[in-house]
């Protein structure tokens, strides 16, 4: 019965701030959709204010949703036990400092409900994990950034939860620390567990998430597989780099007569072809006229490519599309 | 439960890493070591026949004329110094348990209590409790290591001083509602603290509202002046409450007529409306 329950369902999700009696009322989110299934690793991504933070807060019952519905494993958000499958490493969080890194997850994992015996025989193989054993017993104030968030994934962890919302977890860890926190997290996802990640850098959501919802002005503007989001932006389309030497107007001309869709960047050519007999017509045009190919290649526009070509609508004068 | 004894349990850790615990039992514990060796008494026949303070006999007609009745002495110092207790003991808990909410509401670290499986009344009610516990277990180390002392000096037996225990765990437990609503509305350990004590002063204060109202010109301002001091904590008819129960038959009229059930309920109360309060504002609270 569980399985087949979304790990997190967002329905028309709406939440207004206001502040004091007089404050003007600020919307955070305007009515936001998705679903995470078990097993995936989904991304949350959006410029500052676009409501990620709020999403999650709602998720977790630290604020209250002013329309619609979050549910986790099918139970309301509102509802404590909601929580008890969930994980959370929230951004900038504060472990009390007078506690070591195993009395921490002692004292959040009891606050889970896990018993002393179960903790006793999990935390040491959690802080083997995120690579803290040997400062176990060292108090949470002597730990750097990177050591921190390290142990906030393993306080995440301490429950066996099958959701992960996880706020910027890379947050000061070295390039070693993301890699090993990005493969602990496909093993979480491996295991059947569902990974929300919340996080302004693109790279690491691009290699880490399977799908990922793009917040603008508290709506998703954009969601869906990472691959099909950096994919063509012209449908039906494959695009390619090619330098070919030398470029002249009668070749651009020529290519264009296929029906290739042609740009000149920066001493190279961009070229957009159906298929690759399309792609091979053009090469051989080229070679026609004694133009020598010197690299072609696939284009695929990054994830940050994507995300600022969102975050530019926001512009001054730029066209303002809702939704999906 | 087990979140429940995990939150109050923090709250004892919170407080002994911070030094209030240690702070707070050792100040206790050097009072009760200067007071038991501070006094020497010289027990004659159920009297006190002389008595020494810091090395310094004690002079007194009563001791020449034939000694004090020493049940008489126990009782006296022990209705005296539960008053004393009354006072510090109020003042020492509520600064000890101050921070309990402001710091729990911090950016931070609300997030991490919160997305457990509990309730935010539950992690309240359960922050309100361990600061209870922590103040009841200071006031009983102290009250009950004053007792052994007195028993240890004077072999008599007196198990009423107690009672005052139990008065000033109420009076403690009203401010302390207070204190945790003022936290959840203001999120500051500094304005929980000083709104609370000039409380305890105002409650004081307002014990003499019928002389004040008398004074008064304005029915509307005598009215606000009765309806305050029925609102607050009784603290001064608390203060009376302690010294008549420690001195029972022996206490004196005025004081003994202060023992009423009014006083105890109007207290009690007080601090069940502050801690729906705080409950009600916690649980609806955006963090």
């Amino acid at each position: 019965m569980t399985a087949t329950l979304a790990a997190l369902e967002v329905r028309g999700l709406r939440k207004v701030y206001r502040s004091g009696l007089r404050g003007r009322p600020v919307t955070a989110l305007s009515g936001i959709d998705f679903t995470v299934q078990p097993g995936e690793l989904f991304g949350l991504l959006g410029p500052n204010g676009a409501g990620k933070t709020t999403t999650v807060k709602i998720l977790l019952g630290l604020t209250h949703a002013t329309e619609g519905s979050a549910r986790i494993f099918g139970l309301p958000v509102g509802d404590p036990e909601s929580r008890r499958r969930v994980g959370y490493l929230p951004e900038g969080h504060r472990f009390p400092g007078y506690l070591t890194a195993r009395a921490t997850l002692s004292v959040f994992g009891q606050m889970s409900g896990v018993s002393r015996a179960d903790l006793a025989r999990r935390i040491p193989a959690l802080l083997e994990r995120v690579k803290l054993s040997n400062w176990a017993d060292v108090k949470v104030k002597k730990f750097s950034k990177g050591m921190t968030q390290r142990l906030g994934l393993a306080a995440a962890l301490v429950h066996e939860p099958d959701v992960l919302l996880l706020d910027e977890p890379t947050d000061g860890v070295d390039p070693v620390g993301r890699r090993e926190i990005r493969d602990l997290l496909r093993e979480e996802a491996n295991k059947g567990r569902a990974v929300l990640l919340n996080s302004h850098l693109l790279s690491e959501i691009e290699l880490t998430c399977d799908r990922v919802a793009m917040l603008r002005q508290g709506k998703v503007a954009a969601e869906g597989r990472v691959a099909d989001l950096t994919a063509s932006q012209n449908p039906g389309f494959t695009h390619y780099k090619m330098i070919v030497s030398p470029v002249s107007d009668e070749l651009l001309t020529s290519f264009r007569d296929t029906g290739a869709l042609v740009e000149r960047v920066n001493g190279h050519l961009q070229l957009a072809t159906r298929d690759l007999e399309h792609l091979n017509t053009l090469v051989d045009r080229a070679r026609a006229q004694g133009a020598a190919l010197q690299e072609l290649s696939p284009m695929r526009s990054s994830l940050e490519d994507v995300f600022v070509d969102l975050v530019k609508m926001d512009a001054p004068g730029a066209s303002m599309e809702g939704g999906k | 439960m087990r979140t429940l004894v995990a939150n109050v349990e923090e709250v004892f850790r919170e407080a002994a890493a911070r030094w209030v615990l240690v702070a707070y039992f050792a100040i206790s514990t050097i009072f009760i070591l200067v007071f038991s060796f501070a006094i020497n008494l010289d027990i004659v026949d159920g009297a006190l026949a002389g008595a020494k303070i810091f090395g310094q006999a004690v002079e007194s007609r009563d001791l020449r004329n034939g000694g004090i009745d020493i049940e008489q002495l126990v009782l006296g110092f022990e209705s005296g110094f539960s008053v004393f207790l009354y006072i510090v003991g109020t003042f020492l808990a509520l600064f000890a348990t101050a921070h309990l909410v402001p710091r729990l509401q911090e950016k931070g670290t609300i997030d991490l209590y919160l997305s457990r499986p509990v309730g935010r009344v539950q992690l309240l009610l359960s922050r309100y409790l361990g600061g209870l516990l922590l103040s009841a277990s200071n006031l009983f180390y102290l009250m009950g290591s004053i007792w052994l002392v007195v028993v240890w000096k004077t072999k008599v037996v007196h198990p009423q001083f107690f009672l005052a225990a139990l008065v000033i765990l109420l009076v403690i437990a009203s401010f302390l509602s207070f204190s945790f609503l003022v936290g959840t509305l203001t999120g500051s350990t500094g304005v929980a603290t000083m709104t609370t004590f000039s409380l305890f002063f105002l409650s004081l204060f307002v014990a003499a509202h019928d002389r004040m109202a008398a004074a008064l010109d304005s029915e509307l301002a005598a009215g606000l002046l009765h309806g305050l001091y029925w609102i607050l904590p009784k603290t001064q008819e608390m203060g009376k409450a302690v010294f008549a129960l420690v001195a029972g038959e022996e206490a004196p009229g005025r004081l003994a007529s202060a023992l009423t059930l009014s006083p105890f309920l109007t207290t009690a109360a007080f601090g069940v409306v502050c801690l729906a309060l705080a409950s009600w504002h916690f649980q609806r609270k955006d963090f």
